[in-house]
């Protein structure tokens, strides 16, 4: 992989797991306490009456329809769609709104455009927002201290280690949301893309090119 | 360092400071990492522990054990210490349920 | 005169923006205890407001006490030069780090 920094660590997504914190549930393995704790904590909410069992359901639903995929849909109709792009330039939100992406967190969305001369990038350095109504739940090393510690300091370096290098004369534009505004970065539209469908375009964009770690290219690389 | 220093600086303010590379990590979430996400959608929903409670709770566990615990393992520790302040329920309720739901996952297993 | 009454509106305190855009701000040097939302890394350092953020909203370092209604104020996007807030910033000049601050805790630099 052209992002590999460490060969003695990242030899691919099978070793990119925790296997301390995440093995696997099997019908054998014993919860563990802080699932008995999370079981425990929501059984008696329901029971004492502040919330039910089809609240959690149905909000499962929702996070389980939240996937990068969203966002590759919003991107291509972007670079597609020159008054759609506008208009998610000027109004993140209500432009995802038009495509039928709920915003159930009442965040708010500001898309950011890469351009030939700026590179946007997205981080926060206090917890984890991340735009989840159009991308999900973000990964586990955009939660982690590396990421969220350096994104703001040095982001040249940050981006170089998933083999982004950006010439000198770009622009980078760390955003760290902290508040109520989230962030999602349309990457450039690959040369070579001429004439392509929306749902081709949307087949190449990435969830790591929406949070501005590598570009958009012809070739799927990450998740 | 002067005291105030660990007062005045949240554990998970780390923006700017030195660490390792970044390793592209991630997981696809366990069920009860998913129902605890959901969990804390639904109590900012109805305003019973809003988003910014949730984060405030979370600093308050401290930076030793927010260095020790996993992200969502952080976040129903916060749930249950909030929901005892606010009177939810009491430390002896979520024990006695605790140890209910562990018997019955082992009642689950044997039988 | 039959001035419009429309020049005679009279907004509540504090309830337009006390910051426009391309205004000079300085984010304030205060260390509170308790709960924040603005990081320590960016405190004294003084940025652009690069947009206003409509509607005003509630302060979320209140939320973190459980307030869920109250006064409103503008959280503004404001934008830094990295080099400024940084010393030994090595990247492009041009680089900068952009982030939502509540009313409370800018200055006109």
């Amino acid at each position: 992989m052209a992002h590999d920094h460490d060969h003695d660590h990242d030899h691919g997504h099978d070793h990119d797991h925790d296997h301390d914190h995440h093995a696997p549930i099997t019908a054998d393995a014993a919860p563990g306490y802080y699932e008995v704790m999370e079981t425990a904590v929501r059984e008696i909410l329901i029971a004492k009456g502040y919330l039910t069992a089809n609240d959690i359901r149905r909000q499962i639903e929702v996070l389980d329809s939240r996937t990068p995929a969203l966002g590759a849909a919003v991107v291509a109709r972007a670079w597609t769609d020159p008054a759609f792009k506008a208009r998610l330039l000027e109004n993140g939100r209500t432009a995802c709104e038009e495509l039928g992406i709920s915003f159930y967190d009442d965040t708010q969305l500001i898309v950011l455009e890469n351009t030939a001369e700026v590179h946007n990038l997205i981080v926060c350095t206090l917890c984890s927002c991340y735009p989840r109504p159009v991308l999900g739940l973000p990964p586990d090393w955009y939660k982690l201290k590396p990421y969220r510690a350096r994104a703001v300091s040095e982001p040249r370096k940050v981006l170089a280690e998933f083999g982004t290098i950006l010439p000198d004369d770009v622009e980078i534009r760390v955003s760290d949301s902290t508040a109520v505004i989230r962030y999602l970065v349309l990457p450039r539209r690959p040369e070579g893309t001429e004439g392509w469908s929306e749902a081709q375009l949307a087949a190449i964009v990435t969830r790591d090119a929406m949070i501005g770690v590598i570009p958009a290219t012809l070739e799927k690389e990450a998740a | 360092m002067p005291t105030q220093d660990f007062v005045s600086r949240l554990p998970n303010d780390i923006g700017g400071f030195e660490a390792g590379s970044v390793q592209r990590v991630e997981h696809v979430l366990e069920p009860w990492e998913k129902r605890c996400h959901a969990l804390a959608d639904v109590l900012d929903f109805k305003k019973l522990i809003n988003t910014e409670e949730k984060r405030k709770g979370v600093e308050a566990l401290g930076e030793t054990l927010i260095g020790k615990l996993p992200y969502y393992e952080r976040w129903i520790v916060a749930f249950a210490n909030i929901s005892f302040t606010k009177g939810f329920f009491t430390p002896t309720e979520l024990a006695e349920k605790m140890a209910e739901v562990e018997a019955h996952f082992a009642e689950q297993q044997a039988g | 005169m039959d001035a419009s009454p429309l020049a005679s509106v009279v907004p509540a305190l504090k309830e337009l923006p006390a910051f426009a855009e391309g205004q000079r701000v300085r984010v304030l040097e205060r260390a509170p205890i308790g709960h924040y939302r603005v990081p320590i890394y960016l405190r004294g350092h003084v940025g652009t407001v690069e947009r206003v953020i409509e509607p005003a909203m509630i302060d979320n370092e209140e939320e973190g006490y459980g307030r869920n209604a109250g006064n409103r104020l503008h959280y503004y996007r404001v934008s830094f030069a990295m080099t400024e807030v940084w010393d030994d910033y090595e990247g492009s000049p041009r680089d900068e780090l952009h982030i939502e601050i509540f009313e409370t805790w800018l200055e006109q630099a």
